[in-house]
């Protein structure tokens, strides 16, 4: 096989195209990734973080539902460093009707979730934080899940197994033999440079990006793009998921995750001309934080570290102005069977936490399309890092007396964090913990070449200063690592840019303190 | 406790204001957090020229040494701004050029001095380079000693802007020691000049009999028809301060002078009339590099610096510094708002 040749090139790096690679590598597969701008920058990114444990969708969409809660029980096996099992809790409040709460439980235990009734003054002992009002309460196997954390180690595993990665790499156009499609068309968009590979399947991985890809390649998936607006507290008020006991509707979950806490959703539809710059608008901050404090009042008084948007891939059904309608399920097309398109699957609709049984699905449609037979066996293999379910323990393996940041290095790269026992300890960003040797192994090992990218991985500048105290230090790495100082200059203005994104439309409090304190720093101080 | 006047923020205006009252024997007293822009102070002062003789007098009582020249500085990332007046610490270069070669010294494992940045900036202005780095002895005879072994052929060093604490002679000795041109070049914040150079007006101001109350805030006012009468101090709690006049140099947002909520900007201790406009989304710029709207915001003042309540001026009240936000353009902005805006109001204080 020549350098360019694979047997399947995925598009999109984020978790569903990460979770394909990961089992296109797993069966054997040479596989090639290739994402337009960074693992996780779509909607794997921009949402809760949420390990469903499917009862939000019991009722109205068991399918979904299901999926989620079989996929719950494997994520907590085989991505332990990745989740947090939090438990959550539906409540009802009194204008809510409690005569739900049997339909949903009903439901819950139909589609195999374990869902208890408990008493108010029970729920309201669990969960200090939760309106005392609630008249209700159920509680569910929900969870938290960190995405980058989840996409990164599936991006690796697939490395460690073979697997190739082009970042910054976008597809100009397909290759076609007939009716087939046999390679793709790409440049990379840092140099300029094109370069074309070749397969006999290409899998559309794109998310919302997937319609104009599957577009490029002249078949139809019918995409619905809803636009879900997200608020990032800086305090961990609660420690289960809280969700509202109805109907889904806007901004009715609470999931608490690492030292934070984040209220969502709203559900708009957009055009796709918006999905690669989706801002959040007043009015949607404002329903946020007022939906937000009937969940756990103490919202209302707690500092918003960020406001943020995704765009869900959701497969249109029907005419449903909000999307709420529209299953979670997952959409595993062969255009050879549906347009006579050979050599091309599109995988989408699902949700971050079915990301693997979709890798699954798009798989088995890949090795049956070029004759191989392997069954999965994601199932049953952690990622890397995951193979010790407690942090303390891998942080006690690996240090003597891990210290603070040691102990979040563990939570962050679970067992991967013995490659780092040997480097340059000093704390670049104190809000997250993370040392220089993290940083360092993130741009060497996990192919990060900005700030931005340097963030997803590490969670550098995500915490209270917002990279206030950490940009600058984390650039003088990065320069060091690339040897080129103008380009990691402008690289900090746009990180710093991206931050001012997500803290402008709740630019008030502490917020805009520490908006301002930063502004005037990288202005006035540093000489930016 | 009654004072002739009583300043609310240790800052620059703050600090200032109740030197010179004090010079002109008044009794005062300056209730402050501890922390003000002083700490995040880059060396230069900005919108001043040259120093009134008034503030030169100031700072050599102070012992702050400041010295005055048009030309260009260079800062912590390696570009290169305009400065005229600025600390014994930084140098204000005719051009950008300023050596033709340069050793950049930094501490082994410090992270908040940008030695690649800095040697990319002299690059660009045609000073060649060499990084270097020493272990962060004690003594600074063994750093001069230390920095001038390293030396090559190179006619500058440029070192971190962390020397001298409480007066600026280590400053001095590694200019007289290090046979090159030595160069400060700020770190990441706090400022270690900055932190001093406000400890130095700290020490002046009560050594002219001021009363300075560290780590305490102003948490509310007693104001009847237009005149305050005392203000309550969380650390005081019932011993209110009483005085004929106050000052509020309590800074911007940062050192939370304006407080934003999401439906309005308000001055928390008075309850004073601040100029911002009431749709939220006009607050901001989208764009980080821009200047933000909000910067601008400050409290509203008459013609001798009185803010108001309601429309109403509150007469024995004074407003200095970054609480003014860009309201008076006259002042300027940075450390020259905060000097003109304190003498303005000192001027107005002392008027017959």
């Amino acid at each position: 096989m020549k350098q360019n040749e694979f047997d399947v090139i995925i598009l999109g790096g984020g978790i569903t195209g990460a979770g394909t690679h990961r089992d296109c590598c797993l069966r054997g597969l040479r596989s090639l990734l290739i994402e337009k701008k960074d693992i996780a920058t779509g909607a794997t990114g921009r949402n809760h973080g949420l390990l469903h444990s499917g009862a939000r969708y019991a009722v109205n969409d068991p399918e979904s539902a299901e999926e989620c809660i079989r996929e719950n029980m494997i994520l907590r096996r085989i991505a332990a460093h990745c989740v947090e099992e939090t438990d959550g809790l539906f409540i009802t409040l009194p204008d809510d009707d409690l005569g739900y709460q049997k339909t949903f439980v009903d439901a819950c235990r139909k589609a195999g979730i374990d869902a208890q009734i408990i008493d108010p003054e029970l729920a309201r002992r669990l969960e200090p934080s939760v309106n005392p009002a609630l008249i209700g309460a159920v509680k569910v196997p929900d969870g938290a899940v960190d995405p980058f954390r989840l996409c990164a180690a599936n991006m690796l595993d697939a490395q460690l197994h073979g697997g190739q990665v082009r970042l910054g790499t976008e597809v100009t156009g397909f290759i076609r033999e007939g009716d087939r499609i046999v390679g793709v068309h790409t440049v990379d968009r840092r140099t300029g440079e094109n370069a074309d590979y070749y397969a006999p399947v290409t899998v559309n991985a794109g998310g919302i990006w997937g319609h104009g890809i599957a577009a490029m390649a002249g078949v139809e998936v019918g995409m619905y793009p809803a636009k879900g607006a997200l608020l990032i507290f800086a305090h961990r008020v609660n420690n289960y998921v809280i969700n509202r006991c109805r109907k889904p509707s806007n901004a009715d979950i609470l999931v608490p995750g690492d030292t934070v806490c984040i209220i969502g959703t709203t559900s708009t539809r957009i055009p796709f001309e918006e999905c690669d710059d989706v801002a959040v608008t007043p009015d949607e901050v404002d329903l946020l934080i007022t939906e937000g404090a009937q969940l756990a009042p103490a919202l209302s008084s707690t500092r918003i570290l960020r406001a943020y948007a995704g765009v869900r891939p959701l497969v249109s059904a029907d005419n449903d102005p909000t999307g709420r309608s529209i299953s979670r399920g997952i959409v595993c097309l062969d255009h050879a069977q549906r347009d006579g398109l050979e050599g091309f699957v599109t995988i989408t609709g699902g949700k971050l936490m079915t990301y693997r049984l979709m890798a699954e699905q798009a798989t088995d449609a890949v090795c049956r399309m070029i004759g191989v037979y392997k069954a999965s066996y994601t199932e049953n293999t952690p990622i890397p890092g995951s193979q010790v379910k407690s942090y303390e323990e891998v942080a006690g393996k690996i240090w003597e007396k891990p210290s603070a940041a040691q102990k979040s290095a563990a939570s962050r790269m679970g067992t991967r964090a013995a490659d780092i026992s040997e480097g340059d300890a000093s704390v670049i960003c104190e809000c997250e913990e993370v040392s220089a040797a993290e940083l360092k192994l993130a741009i060497d090992r996990l192919s990060a070449s900005t700030l931005t990218d340097l963030r997803r991985r590490t969670r550098v500048g995500m915490g209270t200063c917002q990279g206030q105290f950490c940009a600058c230090r984390a650039a003088g790495l990065l320069a060091e690592a690339h040897g080129c100082v103008e380009k990691e200059r402008r690289d900090l203005a746009d990180f710093l840019q991206e931050r001012w994104k997500g803290n402008f439309p709740i630019g008030w409090g502490d917020t805009l303190r520490e908006a301002e304190f930063t502004q005037w720093t990288y202005k006035h101080v540093l000489g930016l | 406790m009654r004072f002739d006047c009583v300043i609310t923020g240790g800052g620059l205006a703050g600090l200032i204001a109740g030197i010179s009252l004090q010079k002109e024997g008044r009794s005062t007293a300056i209730v402050s957090t501890g922390q003000n822009a002083m700490h995040f102070f880059s060396g230069t002062f900005e919108s001043v020229k040259e120093a009134p003789a008034r503030l030169a007098e100031i700072f050599e009582a102070a012992g702050i040494k400041v010295h005055y020249s048009a030309g260009v500085r260079l800062m912590p990332m390696g570009t290169f701004r305009e400065a005229e007046l600025a600390l014994g610490d930084v140098d204000i270069f005719p051009s950008e050029r300023f050596a033709s070669k340069a050793l950049i010294v930094s501490f082994r494992g410090e992270q908040g001095f940008f030695t690649g940045f800095l040697a990319d900036g002299l690059e660009k202005a045609g000073i060649a380079c060499r990084l270097a780095a020493i272990d962060r002895s004690s003594g600074i005879k063994k750093i001069a000693a230390a920095v001038s072994g390293l030396l090559d052929g190179e006619d500058a060093v440029v070192l971190p802007q962390v020397f001298g604490q409480k007066d600026s002679a280590d400053v001095e000795y590694l200019r007289e020691a290090i046979p090159a041109k030595v160069v400060f070049a700020g770190t990441q914040p706090p400022s270690v000049p900055g932190i001093r150079t406000q400890m130095q007006l700290k020490d002046y101001y009560i050594s002219l009999g001021g009363t300075f109350l560290q780590g305490d805030e102003v948490t509310g006012a007693h104001v009847h028809d237009g005149v305050v009468h005392s203000v309550v101090t969380r650390n005081l709690d019932s011993h209110y301060l009483e005085a004929d006049c106050f000052v509020l140099a309590s800074g911007g947002f940062f050192s939370k002078g304006l407080l934003a909520t999401p439906t309005s900007v308000v001055e928390p201790v008075f309850g004073l009339d601040v100029d911002y406009p009431a749709d939220r989304s006009e607050w901001y710029d989208p764009s980080f590099a821009a200047d933000q709207p909000y910067m601008r915001f400050g409290v509203k003042t008459d013609v001798a610096l009185h803010p108001m309540i309601a429309g109403e001026s509150v007469r024995n009240l004074y407003v200095a510094g970054s609480i003014l936000g860009a309201t008076r353009p006259e002042f300027g902005t940075g450390a020259g708002l905060a000097i003109r805006s304190a003498f303005a109001v000192v001027d107005s204080i002392l008027k017959p």
